[in-house]
């Protein structure tokens, strides 16, 4: 049998149906934004930085293989004669050398008489060379006339681990400085460095986040990691690499009390949260009782639940400091102004950074206590990085550069729309660079 | 007006100003369900509190296919139910088989002259445990059983509490009305 509804359920379904009741006001302000999702912009930043980790990689790379698989050549092999004269060999019609083996580099050192011009009579290795290093061909006699010299050619003869020069007149001891040839550039710089900074806010025209920024005092910011650069030309080359860079703000007009749990149990993954500038903090960590002026603390405790007289806490922090940490690509363009052994440069570029670390802390020292997190902070930023610096040449392959630079983030920190704040900062970058 | 796809897209995108239009043009219809399950207006902007944080937090699973407004009312209500069962999961009454019906109810007419905010205040001051059965029973459209499951009572007590809701209800409706008549069920 067909039960038929009560009018009473009726009435009320239909009368409620189209209810409105308007809300308390600060219901909305209570509500903090939703995080963002990631943009095609953001994405698109982070495959350019992906490129430029994979272009510092693929040059990495090319220069192992290369170094790695390419026997090493004779430039030039010169001679030096005591009359000053250079004395070079030319060894094009030489006869092919007999037993090929691995190719090493090899110094010899060779002597002249001083009045006698210079020829490839004989040559051998020093006697400190082991004899498995010692090289060995049918060199023809000197065509050319006495004197002249007499030119090697990188293409033309690979010095051998095996086999020995020989069918000379007499004995002629030569040194080859540096096979390898001092025209072998060092291309690329591998080096560490570390660069402390002071950041600085900075809040437009938006009332509300000045009245924010004004209470926040920036954080000592740093950022570390390793570099690898290319030498473009002589003067330009192109950095890249990988760090890590901590930013934050120390929150000052908020008292944190402890010991909340003990009266006030809710299912709910915050009780407070904190307005600051870069986004709305989220007291995770529902021990905390938080207060606060400026109407930076918002809370889902009643308002007849708030009274913290209630309540035995004690009080573990008079601020709240928000911590940063961001994992960190640059790809930076620099130019040597001064290329001698104290230099100076000029530097650009932009570092693109992904959020690894966003915390809220309070306390000092080893007794921090997490906060929380902030709600709204980008996961991707991109920021432009600005150097003017002094490099100092410690040896032919050690280089300490001590640069100021100056950061700006052109990318908000915060997702939340419309948000002005971009910190900037001014520090000193220094650390030790290899050539190889 | 911009159409609730527009704003949720906008919304998702992480614009704070669509989050903020969604909110203004649902929360009056919102707050009105949970001042039907708070009974009071500090619980129920509580409740309106939280429903939003979810809402917006678990707006990228809405599949566009239902209806948004029912898709929001039902986080609503369930914030509601959460809360009341984390504040009165100790009041539980003891099941009660016999149910007792009203013996006759107004007929429907006789609630002309009552104003949505007079049925409205009615509910917020029933007791909660009655309050809560009317309206999913009789408001949402649930049945005992799953009134049953959502608050961890048998069906039992869902349709004792049910009837009693209703005579207190007829009770007040009639007084506010006038009517004294007794209307018997066709």
């Amino acid at each position: 049998m067909f039960e038929r509804e009560p009018n009473i359920d009726i009435v009320f379904r239909n009368g409620l149906k189209n209810l409105e009741v308007l809300p308390p006001a600060d219901v909305w302000d209570s509500i903090p934004p939703m995080p963002m999702k990631q943009s095609r912009l953001r994405i698109i930043s982070g495959i350019a930085a992906g490129v430029a980790a994979m272009v510092s990689l693929t040059l990495l790379v090319s220069w192992f293989v290369r170094n790695n698989s390419t026997p090493v050549l004779l430039s030039e092999v010169t001679v030096p004669g005591s009359d000053l004269r250079d004395v070079s060999i030319d060894i094009a019609k030489a006869a092919p050398v007999t037993r090929p083996a691995e190719a090493k580099t090899v110094n010899f050192t060779a002597t002249t008489t001083p009045s006698e011009p210079a020829g490839l009579s004989d040559m051998e290795a020093m006697e400190d060379i082991p004899p498995e290093l010692t090289a060995s061909a049918d060199l023809p006699e000197q065509d050319g006339p006495t004197g002249e010299p007499l030119k090697l050619f990188s293409d033309e003869i690979t010095i051998i681990n095996a086999g020995r020069f020989d069918g000379a007149d007499e004995n002629l001891k030569t040194t080859l400085p540096d096979l390898k040839g001092a025209k072998t550039e060092k291309r690329f710089l591998l080096g560490a460095s570390l660069s402390p900074a002071m950041g600085f806010s900075r809040s437009g025209e938006d009332v509300r986040l000045a009245e924010l920024i004004n209470s926040e005092k920036s954080r000592p910011a740093y950022t570390t990691g390793v570099s690898v650069a290319y030498r473009i030309s002589d003067r330009l080359s192109i950095q890249s690499g990988i760090g890590l860079s901590s930013i934050g703000q120390t929150i000052s007009d908020v008292a944190v009390y402890a010991g909340l749990s003990d009266y006030y149990s809710v299912k709910s993954s915050y009780l407070y949260s904190v307005e600051t500038a870069s986004g709305l903090i989220l007291a995770g960590n529902t021990d905390l009782y938080l207060t606060g002026t400026r109407d930076r603390v918002g809370t889902l405790i009643p308002v007849n639940m708030a009274d913290p007289s209630k309540y035995k806490l004690t009080q573990v922090g008079s601020d709240i400091q928000q911590i940063f940490r961001y994992l960190e690509l640059p790809v930076m363009l620099r130019y040597k102004l001064i290329d001698r052994k104290v230099g100076l440069n000029v530097s650009g570029g932009v570092a693109y950074g992904f959020l690894v670390d966003n915390s809220a802390y309070t306390g000092e020292g080893s007794d921090l206590i997490r906060v929380g997190h902030t709600e709204g902070v980008s996961n991707v930023n991109l920021s432009s990085q600005l150097g003017f610096g002094m490099e100092y040449n410690i040896s032919r392959k050690i280089i300490f550069s001590l640069e100021p630079m100056f950061r700006y983030y052109v990318t908000p920190i915060s997702d939340i729309s419309g948000s002005l704040y971009k910190p900037y900062s001014v520090g000193f970058t220094s650390g030790f660079f290899f050539k190889f | 007006m911009a159409k609730d796809k527009d704003i949720i897209d906008g919304c998702l995108s992480g614009s704070r100003r669509d989050q903020e239009l969604l909110y203004r043009r649902y929360s009056p219809k919102l707050y009105a369900v949970c001042l039907q399950y708070a009974g009071n207006t500090e619980e129920a902007r509580d409740v309106l509190q939280e429903g939003f944080i979810k809402i917006f937090e678990n707006l990228s699973h809405f599949s566009h296919e239902g209806s948004f407004e029912g898709w929001m009312r039902r986080i609503i209500v369930n914030t509601a139910l959460e809360r009341y069962r984390n504040r009165y999961y100790l009041n539980r009454v003891d099941d009660i088989d016999e149910v007792t019906e009203p013996e006759a109810e107004p007929d429907t007419d006789d609630f002309a002259g009552l104003e949505a905010f007079d049925l409205l205040n009615m509910i917020m001051e029933l007791p909660p445990k009655y309050r809560v059965v009317f309206n999913l029973y009789a408001i949402e459209g649930y049945s005992h059983k799953e009134v049953g499951e959502m608050l961890g009572i048998s069906e039992g007590t869902s349709k004792s509490n049910l009837s009693r809701a209703r005579e207190i209800l007829q009770k007040k409706v009639m007084i506010l009305t006038g009517v004294t008549k007794r209307m018997v069920n066709v």
